[in-house]
């Protein structure tokens, strides 16, 4: 009696957290899975796990060597994002493996991937597939003899400082990071080509990649500003993967210390660190740059109801509200670059959405002189938002045959003619008949 | 040889000419009225051809009337010429009739086709 009450009881308080799961309504994450190699990552980086807890998250930290891992049980998953802070391991515990993670990203989930100078290859297996490639040699680090941090030991200058940040307010939030940011670890690089990958800390134009305990024998195949230290992924289901060379740019030492640039005087009391992943874990996490857009409408202008077909030449107002994930309610999405196409094929019409500020786009042109199966589209891909790709289909139709105008202007000649003939019959006839 | 056959073409014309003027008065009127609608159609196509044929219809019916009421009056000419030995038991009237009443339905369908 008492364990069913107590059963009872249970299912009660867990009701609502069930519900607080991601959902399209609730974009932000909930139920994080960290992956450390040792517990003890657990305390060092405590400041970062912290600042997630206080915004809402609710972590779960497991050894990456756990029998029992499972993202997913009965096929659902338990977990809305991932945390791998575990370099160097070499096979993920219970049912996970590479497959398993490559396809929590491809249902939609977030990742954070954290790499380190004993990466391991299958960190460095996901990384490669999610876009990002790590130096090939296992061994070299990111070393920077001009923009290294200064500290009291003489170092081998492998903790550089880079404030080499991208420029954009949806991925780094609106203040400007000051101090330069502290890193030590293993470099990556970035295809240009690739549009959904992109560099948000790049390294100096001084540094590269090499084993700082050997001499270099051949120049580094990874060199100056193409080294990435910190990556994200923007997939094309909306999923954000962050990709960085050190897990050490979450710990608690780098997150509190004070920072100086080699070769510059400027002491920093704090490094731009905490404020760095902060951000940056907000937009993995969907809290900023998360667009949804509802309630396509279309009509003739002066109704209201959406007609099923379009004549050619008639005028119609097409209206869609974008609103912006802010972390804990959709506000509205203010941007003046919103385009509507009119397709078929090619873009008959492209305009230029215009909006109240509430988050209502609304434009109205006329139909082009083409008749055919047209598209109401709307493709937005902006740098750290999610991509928007709304189409509707709409047919258009010609002229009914009394839909023209009563007497056309170009046929003129041709009435006359029919009578004028119609005349000189008349005449004719007339004089036929009584001439002598 | 260029002389004579200048003055050999001016011979044929006016040979033409002095035997044209021996047509009956009733040949030379239809004669005329042919000359007109044909003429009528030539002006149509010209224009078409400038133009464009947008409405299309227009244009076919205007072309049909000029060169149907051509056709018409050219069989009436046929049925009314007393050279004609073929024709010589129709009695002009009947012909003439024909021709009217063709021309009645000719001009009903141009109406409707007009557009």
């Amino acid at each position: 009696m008492a364990r069913l009450a107590a059963i009872f009881l249970a299912v009660i308080f867990l009701f609502p957290v069930l519900c607080l799961s991601f959902s399209a309504d609730n974009p932000t994450d909930r139920r994080l899975l960290v992956l450390v190699d040792d517990l003890a990552v657990r305390s060092s980086h405590s400041v970062f796990f912290k600042s997630l807890q206080t915004r809402g998250f609710d972590l779960d930290f497991k050894l990456a060597d756990d029998p029992k891992l499972s993202l997913q049980r009965y096929g659902q998953y338990l977990y809305d994002g991932l945390i791998v802070f575990s370099p160097s391991i070499q096979r993920f515990g219970g049912s996970l493996d590479q497959n398993a993670v490559l396809e929590f990203v491809d249902a939609g989930h977030d990742l954070i991937l954290a790499a380190d100078s004993s990466a391991s290859d299958l960190i460095r297996g996901i990384a490669t597939e999610c876009g990002v490639d790590f130096d090939e040699d296992s061994a070299a680090m990111v070393i920077d003899h001009t923009s290294y941090a200064v500290s009291e030991m003489e170092g081998d200058h492998t903790l550089i400082t880079s404030d080499d940040l991208v420029q954009s307010d949806v991925i780094l939030g609106d203040r400007k990071i000051e101090a330069p940011i502290l890193f030590r670890g293993i470099g990556h690089s970035v295809n240009p080509a690739n549009s959904l990958v992109l560099k948000v800390l790049s390294a100096s134009p001084s540094a590269y990649s090499a084993n700082p305990k050997s001499k270099l024998s051949s120049p580094p195949s990874l060199t100056g500003s193409a080294i990435s230290l910190v990556s994200i992924v923007q997939a094309r289901n909306n999923a954000r993967i962050l990709i960085s060379g050190s897990l050490d740019l979450f710990s608690n030492r780098f997150l509190r210390s004070g920072v100086q640039k080699a070769g510059s005087s400027t002491k920093y009391e704090k490094s731009g660190n905490e404020q760095f992943v902060t951000e940056i874990s907000k937009w993995v996490f969907h809290e900023r740059g998360h667009l949804k857009a509802v309630n396509v409408r279309h009509h003739k202008v002066g109704e209201t109801t959406e007609p099923a077909m379009y004549r050619i030449n008639d005028d119609l107002d097409y209206s869609v509200e974008i609103y912006e994930w802010s972390g804990t309610s959709w506000k509205p999405y203010v941007a003046d670059d919103v385009q509507v196409q009119f397709y078929m094929m090619s873009p008959y019409v492209l305009k230029t959405l215009s909006h109240d500020q509430k988050g209502l786009y609304s434009t109205s042109f006329k139909v082009p002189d083409v008749y055919g199966v047209f598209q109401f589209k709307v493709e937005y891909q902006r740098l750290g938002y999610t991509s928007l790709s709304l189409s509707k289909q709409i047919p258009v139709r010609p002229f009914r045959h009394n839909e023209y105008e009563r007497f056309i202007t170009t046929a003129y000649p041709y009435y006359g003619a029919s009578f004028s003939t119609m005349a000189a019959f008349f005449i004719f006839s007339i004089v036929y008949l009584y001439h002598k | 040889m260029a002389k004579s056959t200048s003055s050999d073409a001016q011979m044929l014309v006016r040979s033409l000419h002095t035997a044209y003027a021996a047509t009956p008065t009733n040949l030379k009127i239809i004669d005329l009225y042919v000359v007109y609608a044909i003429v009528t159609a030539v002006i149509q196509v010209v224009y078409m051809g400038i133009v464009g044929s947008f409405p299309f219809n227009s244009f076919l019916s205007g072309v049909l009337s000029c060169v149907g009421t051509a056709v018409l009056a050219v069989c009436l000419r046929i049925q009314v010429n007393k050279e004609n030995k073929e024709f010589k038991d129709l009695p002009p009237e009947r012909a003439y009739a024909d021709f009217v009443l063709c021309n009645l339905v000719l001009h009903l369908v141009v109406m409707n086709f007009l557009g």
